[in-house]
């Protein structure tokens, strides 16, 4: 498998890290426990199209939200993690 | 008390040892390493890209790499090391933190790397051959071109490669590695050299 990463161009994935789904997000501080306890622990088991992260640690070291189809490993999409080339983003 | 005092010493200091290595006659590769360079990470602040391309330009009289590759400025390489960041080369302590840090204050923060990297440049009619078995970025001469750059790993290990230029007609590959796996990364880049013949050597010049 290869990643096209938006920085580097194409890389295999010896270069890459995977973390996981990118889908979960931080709930606000008074969301409860078991908001909190979804988050960090439940996951999708996702058979299809999934939202991941992935970082680039050898190479250009961003983090990286890729696409992939998790049954036949088909990337459509990788784009930077927010954050990622946080010098561009103007705010 | 104990008087305490640093020796500056190559993190290769050790495992180069200068001479011929390998095939005997003509060595198809050539392992310099280059000491004593002045080395500062530029890394533009959040929103701040703009600021920070606009002082590198101002200063360097080029306009620093937003792509991997690197930018010969009259006293100084600028090397892409990933989105909004780029490395300083120089020698003599032309750029040091401290005579970069006016001219980057408030839009990139700045991070010595002079003592966190061995730079090794590989030469010779066999460099790509040899570099082919440890990289799989494409060497090949129309594709990476002199100043084509790539943050990349060899044998597992993070480095920065580029091409300088030209050296009698021959191809010169440099790459920044971190000091304290350079040792290692030497070792498997003789490894891979040693069936062409290789110079081991060591020079204060920048390539």
């Amino acid at each position: 498998m290869r990643i096209v990463c938006p920085f580097c161009g194409e890389r295999e994935l010896g270069e890459f890290t995977y973390l996981g789904d990118a889908k979960p997000q931080r709930p606000a501080p008074d969301a409860g426990e078991d908001a909190v306890y979804d988050y960090v622990y439940l996951r999708d088991n996702i058979a299809g199209v999934m939202g991941e992260h992935w970082y680039h640690g050898g190479g250009c070291r961003t983090w990286l939200k890729v696409t992939r189809n998790t049954l036949t490993h088909e990337i459509s999409a990788v784009e930077p993690a927010a954050g990622a080339g946080a010098g561009q983003v103007v705010k | 008390m104990a008087d305490f005092f640093w020796n500056v010493r190559s993190p290769l200091d050790r495992a180069l040892v200068a001479g011929p290595y390998g095939a005997q006659g003509d060595a198809g590769v050539t392992l310099t390493e280059v000491r004593n360079f002045d080395l500062v990470q530029v890394m533009a602040r959040r929103g701040k890209a703009d600021e920070t391309a606009k002082a590198a330009q101002a200063r360097f009289g080029v306009a620093a790499p937003e792509t991997p590759k690197a930018v010969a400025a009259a006293d100084a390489t600028l090397i892409w090391s990933g989105p909004d960041q780029f490395l300083v080369l120089s020698k003599g302590g032309r750029y040091t933190v401290e005579s970069l840090a006016p001219i980057f204050a408030g839009s990139a923060s700045l991070s010595d790397q002079s003592h966190a990297r061995a730079l090794i440049s590989v030469s010779g009619n066999k460099a790509r051959a040899m570099l082919a078995k440890l990289s799989s970025i494409d060497l090949h001469p129309d594709v990476f071109t002199v100043g084509a750059g790539a943050a990349t790993s060899m044998d597992h290990t993070s480095i920065t490669l580029w091409r300088g230029g030209d050296r009698n007609g021959e191809a010169v590959f440099n790459l920044l590695v971190f000091a304290t796996f350079a040792e290692s990364l030497w070792h498997t880049m003789l490894d891979s050299a040693a069936e062409y013949g290789v110079t081991v050597s060591h020079s204060e010049d920048l390539a």
